[in-house]
């Protein structure tokens, strides 16, 4: 019985797709999450989401400013968590309507259609 | 004090992941329901793993305190756990309930044999203690739950939950379709009130919110009977007898795709409207979360 360590060749190491990028492979573009706001004061309007918390509300504090009666003045919030955005309800007074369901918040979609008093929103994933 | 419920598996059967099933989700039976101080789980599908993930990013310093509610341990009600990362934690405690005998318990940990899974249920680090109902109530944190039986094969169990005045139900996995008082009457004709018996309709009794099983639509159903789920248009008229206020569609088919579940939200909510009826009806859908406690 041999006690000779076997050695490998890298010539004779098959060639497998594992160590290899497929020829033509590009990492994809990416593009932001969207808001396009489509009713109520400021539209239309186009907003990249790029933070990783934003508040919509009427008052000075908010990110995302709304001019609107309708609008509570921190009327809600998004997260982004895993690159997904969540849209949470802050206590506002007319509240958070997803595709016409009154929700306190919500993992978003794309083409979902988000309303905050007279003001509606539809929401575009990126990539 | 809020009452918030939260979607975290609305898929019958089996997971049903990709791209025609992204906006309802793929991930099976699983559903959070809590107030600022207690956290009630209903099922462990897989939406469990999620919800696990959600509740160790903030974990309280004294460690998770958890009530796992079962309705019946058939695999998309109970595959998730061995996923579920507070389960593997020295400080969680969940408190694991089922009837007086206690089968889902034993179920539970039985899928965790090692031919299945590479963790022994036994092993598991978190404190799970198994309870039962008395006279099928049990006080759980500061909600009241009632369990009620359903017709459903090898049974399952209904949750009724009480919280300061209001109610959510969770009734999955129930064929109300075998129960109608006139079992002909919708194929003779399917627009009129299909009626169920008092002790069906009374756990559901002015529910804020009911989560029901509605997997087929009036066409599928023939090809199903017996299969242990109902039609939707049933569950909207037992809603309606019932005098619930919203009405969330679950248990998606495996094979139904986010347009079929919109086509079904919508019959659903016409036939209400057609009967009458003020009834909110909508498509359980992963990550909505609800308050029931604001309206």
């Amino acid at each position: 019985m041999s006690t000779r360590t076997p050695t490998i060749d890298e010539d004779d190491v098959p060639q497998t797709m594992m160590n290899r990028l497929p020829a033509g492979f590009k990492p994809r573009p990416r593009r932001a999450h969207q808001l396009e706001q489509t009713a109520g004061p400021g539209s239309p309007s186009r907003h990249e989401l790029s933070a990783d918390m934003l508040v919509i509300g009427r008052g000075s504090a908010a990110d995302l400013r709304i001019e609107s009666d309708d609008v509570s003045r921190t009327h809600a919030q998004l997260q982004r968590v895993d690159d997904e955005y969540t849209i949470e309800d802050l206590d506002s007074r007319n509240g958070v309507f997803l595709n016409g369901l009154r929700v306190h918040a919500a993992v978003l979609r794309d083409g979902d259609q988000l309303q905050l008093g007279d003001v509606v929103f539809t929401y575009t994933e990126g990539t | 004090m809020g009452f918030f419920v939260r979607f975290w598996g609305v898929r019958g059967s089996i997971p049903t992941p990709g791209p025609r099933t992204r906006r309802y989700g793929g991930n099976t039976s699983c559903y959070e329901l809590r107030s600022d101080t207690t956290v009630l789980i209903f099922d462990a599908g897989t939406g469990l793993r999620e919800l696990g993930i959600s509740l160790l990013r903030n974990p309280p310093r004294a460690g998770l305190e958890l009530h796992l509610f079962l309705s019946h341990p058939h695999w998309d009600h109970i595959q998730g756990f061995p996923f579920f990362g507070p389960a593997y934690l020295p400080t969680t405690t969940i408190h694991v309930y089922g009837s007086e005998k206690n089968e889902n318990y034993q179920l539970l940990s039985g899928q965790m044999s090692n031919a299945y899974f590479p963790v022994a249920f036994k092993d598991l680090s978190a404190r799970i203690v198994p309870r039962a109902f008395k006279n099928d109530v049990v006080q759980a944190g500061d909600f009241v739950v009632r369990r009620f039986d359903q017709k459903h094969p090898g049974g399952s169990a209904g949750f009724r939950v009480e919280h300061e005045g209001r109610a959510v139900v969770y009734a999955t996995d129930s064929e109300l379709d075998q129960l109608l008082t006139d079992p002909e009457g919708p194929s003779r004709n399917p627009r009129t009130l299909r009626r169920l018996p008092a002790a069906v309709v009374a756990p559901m009794k002015n529910a804020d919110l009911l989560i029901a099983d509605a997997q087929y639509t009036d066409e599928e159903y023939p090809k199903r009977i017996g299969w242990g789920h109902a039609r939707s248009n049933t569950v909207v008229d037992l809603a309606i007898q019932a005098g619930v206020r919203q009405l969330a569609l679950t248990h998606h088919d495996p094979m139904h795709s986010d347009r079929d579940v919109d086509a079904m939200v919508l019959t659903a909510s016409e036939r209400a409207r057609s009967i009458g009826a003020e009834l909110e009806v909508f498509g359980a859908r992963e990550g909505v979360t609800l308050r029931v406690d604001r309206e």
